[in-house]
């Protein structure tokens, strides 16, 4: 069998199921975890009980924390006030989780079944066949995913009613026809992880199918500017909303932007721009590359905005009408949670996908040939590590353990709709900054 | 002044000039690398057995991208400095791979230099670059200190982006001295009262003097030559300078109480003298014999009423210190002693009448920002630079008479001084990144703008209060 095989092949094969073997045997604690697996956010029990939930799409029963971090704040510092078990909704009733993503009376109406869905990682940062796993991964659970700044290639468009293209400031890989495709435009305003900053593309990473799509130079550094040249002002906004609006009138507008402290002004001017989603990307979030004070100090956590815009938005009396969704830093299905409870519709995810694929939160991503796992990279030989069908079935695996876990939490609280949780903070108790004291 | 001028009088826009300056003594490498030869031995075996010999490049194929089993024996000799933590061997062959933080590395810095900060000064300072990285923020999520505070940034207004192109400017420049209020002119046009007395400095930063235990001609020169040549400031005791024959424009004379003679032997006119301590005498002194230069009150942080005293008695410059953890003599964090210093200005409707440089406890290209947001025009560096020198912490630094670094001992100047440039250079630009996000083209507008700060108290008791156990937490 061997000598049919290219060396590269060979290695290919060597090293791909030498990966899952080790996925495999940390996350089911056969072998001791490595020490320097982890950090306070994404803690080494979150990685490996994540591990876990793509291979066997539920929680971990092994004692392994698949809940929270050690961050000792936020998320990490919040529990449920779940009700006496004697008052759980029992198991045989159905939990509706659906999200519809457009409430204004007009407009084309989407649902998704989960309140997920995939953010904005484009390729180039990503490789196609992480693409393609998130794509599938999509269409499984009749979801989206966005494609970040860059557009996508051929093998994509299979996948187009799953997919919502990202119109970001460099306008990279944005043409006529992926808007025409898309059941969503999504308007990146600023990311979470370097809020006032544009996107970053090193150089190592620019090859000539990535510049192709973007329509640039093979190789060269692309910085993606800041803010949109053409947006001074909610006005302005709206030329860009009525542009998609004239290229697409079907499709759904997503505004997705940073959280500075008028975040609930951003938000209002948001909607009366037209969106019919606004996403709000925390301080926490992932990236393939940014610099790092960019990651900690500019713009607040989502568990901050959140509130203050689902807040803001109920005073003005348009909170029904408009979609509201959060990310940067939402790693588990009880964050899912807890950020609904803050005032959230939704969540949009990221890097809990990448780490179902393997990712051990190494952040190398932006170094030389990328992700040594083939998840960051579009290096030929290292994005082979990951198969789009091995990838769509962890991530699947993960948003069915997620939902197993939200229908839990909402059993628990002794509601039926995740509708019914949103901005209900009152379900919520505060732990202190040690986080001692969470539910079973 | 943003620009500097050269020779001919033409503007040059500022910049500081960076070059790669690698470590001089061998620092511990991040990671431990540790491959059981057994097991190692074992997979070769069983590789050959499965791909046979015509199939060498799989058999050779490392999991390593970065060159750790890049040696001529492979992973029987890992070269752990070149390992960047991925984990990716180990996941391969956790069996007989293991990656462990080194817990010599940890060991640098103290419990408020931690070794990340050491880590990214390290990086600064070699190549003067912006730490760049990919995934997420890492770290805790707020805490005490500079930690539970954020800056702003502005979603779609003000493309102040651009200055860090080229295309539009962000200014960095800042001024030390004193500018009256208001003027007062004759009929003829001539100034009457007191006029605008300072220095513009093209970045705000200053490098302070560096503790005893470092002290030595080739550090004070490392500082000389630094500050000349990122055009800023250095503070250096006037025994240094006389010593050391220190000679140039961007000195600042330390005077203690009781130098007065010595002050004699300069042979500059400096543009600022720093008075370490309150004294009358001694300020009398230097007003008296370098009516020309500057002065500035070099203290820990005093009460409100005190500093207003001092500025009513002819102080224009004030240097607040903290210790070198942050702290102020009764145990403030230094971000709320700048913010108490700042608003009594304020308040007594005199702000831009002085100015606040402050030191202690500001370790980090963030910190920068964050003071000045509080309140501060400009910060001294005192222990980065220590570090920035490859200076090792000995046990707890706390203070600056007390604390005890050691520097390598093949420390030359033109290494230090590129060390040095390198990290104001990064710091800068990260500077520029913070002013572009937040949408400010100035740094003197950064100044005291705490509306464009974000502190982890408020916005947690906004967004969470009424959050069971929260009201509890919060007060106990």
């Amino acid at each position: 069998m061997n000598s049919q095989k290219t060396v590269e092949q060979l290695i290919v094969e060597k090293h791909t199921a030498n990966l899952r073997r080790g996925f495999h045997l940390w996350a089911e604690r056969l072998v001791e975890a490595p020490p320097a697996l982890g950090d306070y956010r994404w803690t080494e029990e979150l990685i490996l009980s994540t591990y876990y939930q793509a291979e066997h799409g539920r929680p971990p029963k092994n004692g392994m924390e698949y809940r929270f971090g050690r961050s000792g704040g936020g998320f990490d510092v919040l529990d449920f006030k779940f009700l006496p078990e004697d008052q759980w909704l029992s198991s045989s009733e159905q939990i509706d989780l659906s999200l519809p993503l457009n409430k204004r009376a007009e407009g084309n109406k989407i649902e998704i079944p989960i309140p997920i869905y995939g953010g904005g990682m484009s390729y180039g940062s990503i490789s196609e066949q992480v693409m393609l796993a998130r794509a599938m991964a999509a269409q499984r659970w009749n979801t989206f995913f966005s494609t970040g700044e860059g557009g996508y290639p051929n093998s994509l468009v299979k996948y187009k009613d799953h997919i919502i293209t990202q119109v970001a400031t460099g306008m990279f890989g944005v043409r006529e026809e992926t808007i025409k495709y898309s059941p969503i435009v999504e308007f990146k305003y600023a990311q979470g992880a370097k809020p006032g900053l544009g996107g970053h593309l090193l150089g190592d990473k620019a090859t000539t199918t990535v510049a192709e799509l973007r329509e640039s130079v093979p190789w060269v550094s692309l910085f993606s500017p800041f803010p949109f040249h053409s947006v001074y002002s909610v006005e302005d906004h709206r030329k860009h909303v009525d542009w998609i609006k004239t290229t697409n009138p079907k499709a759904l507008v997503s505004v997705k932007v940073s959280t500075p402290t008028d975040v609930d002004m951003v938000a209002v001017g948001s909607y009366y721009a037209g969106a019919n989603i606004i996403h709000l990307d925390g301080s926490y979030g992932g990236t393939g590359a940014a610099p790092e004070i960019a990651k900690k100090n500019i713009a607040m956590p989502i568990e901050f905005a959140v509130p203050k815009v689902h807040k803001y938005l109920m005073s003005e009396n348009i909170r029904d009408e408009v979609v509201l969704m959060a990310s940067g830093g939402i790693r588990t299905a009880d964050d899912i949670a807890e950020i609904i409870a803050l005032g959230a519709d939704g969540v949009v995810l990221g890097t809990s996908e990448l780490v179902a694929l393997g990712c051990t939160r190494c952040s190398n991503c932006e170094r030389g040939r990328g992700c040594p796992f083939g998840l960051t990279t579009t290096d030929p030989l290292l994005s082979q590590l990951v198969t789009p069908e091995w990838g769509a079935q962890r991530i699947s695996n993960l948003f069915e353990s997620y939902t197993y876990r939200l229908r839990e939490i909402l059993r628990r609280l002794g509601l039926g709709d995740m509708r019914a949780l949103r901005g209900r903070k009152d379900l919520l108790r505060y732990l202190g900054k040690n986080g001692n004291g969470r539910s079973e | 002044m943003e620009q500097r001028e050269n020779g001919n009088g033409r503007y040059v826009r500022y910049h500081v000039e960076t070059q790669p300056a690698p470590e001089i003594e061998k620092w511990p490498d991040r990671f431990d690398v540790k491959v059981g030869k057994f097991g190692l031995a074992k997979l070769l075996v069983s590789e050959i057995f499965h791909y046979g010999f015509k199939h060498k490049e799989a058999i050779t194929s490392r999991p390593c991208m970065y060159g750790v089993f890049s040696g001529p024996v492979g992973g029987f000799a890992p070269r752990p400095q070149h390992c960047v933590g991925c984990l990716r061997c180990t996941t391969e062959f956790p069996e007989f791979v293991t990656v462990s933080p080194n817990p010599e590395r940890l060991k640098l810095g103290d419990s408020y230099f931690t070794f990340n900060i050491v880590n990214a000064i390290s990086y600064e300072a070699e190549g003067g670059m912006i730490p760049v990285k990919g995934a997420g923020y890492r770290g805790k999520f707020g805490g005490q200190g500079w930690e539970g505070m954020w800056t702003d940034m502005s979603e779609i207004v003000r493309p102040t982006r651009d200055g860090i192109h080229g295309r539009e400017f962000i200014s960095t420049a800042v001024d030390i001295g004193y500018k009256p209020n208001f003027l007062v002119f004759d009929s003829q046009g001539q100034a009457l009262g007191p006029v605008p007395q300072v220095i513009s400095l093209p970045v705000p930063i200053l490098l302070d003097a560096l503790p005893p235990s470092t002290a030595s001609e080739m550090t004070w020169k490392i500082m000389a030559q630094a500050s000349e040549s990122i055009a800023s400031l250095s503070i250096i005791p006037l025994g240094a300078i006389l010593e050391y024959n220190l000679e140039n424009m961007h000195l600042l004379p330390l005077v203690k109480p009781g130098e007065q003679e010595a002050l004699e032997l300069l042979t500059i006119t400096p543009q600022m003298l720093v008075m370490q301590g309150w004294d009358q005498a001694l300020f009398d002194y230097i007003r008296s014999v370098f009516p020309e230069s500057l002065i500035s009150l070099r203290m820990p942080f005093p009460s409100s009423e005190r500093l207003l005293e001092f500025a009513q008695k002819g102080v224009h410059v004030f240097h607040l210190m903290a210790n070198y953890h942050g702290r102020g003599e009764n145990g403030e964090f230094v971000m709320d002693l700048i913010r108490q210093a700042h608003a009594a200005f304020v308040q007594a409707g005199i702000r831009e009448e002085v100015t606040l440089i402050g030191s202690g406890g500001m370790i980090a290209a963030e910190h920068i920002p964050k003071a000045i947001l509080c309140g501060l025009d400009a910060v001294a560096l005192d222990t980065a630079l220590v570090v920035a020198l490859q200076g090792r912490f000995q046990g707890e630094c706390l203070d600056y008479e007390t604390s005890h670094f050691t520097l390598p001992n093949n420390l030359n100047v033109e290494w230090g001084v590129q060390r040095l440039m390198n990290l104001t250079a990064s710091w800068r630009d990260q500077l520029l990144e913070i002013s572009g996000a937040m949408g400010i083209r100035e740094v003197r507008r950064m100044r005291g703008e705490m509306g464009r700060a974000m502190f982890m108290v408020d916005l947690e008791a906004q967004s969470f209060a009424g959050i069971e156990g929260y009201e509890f937490a919060k007060n106990s």
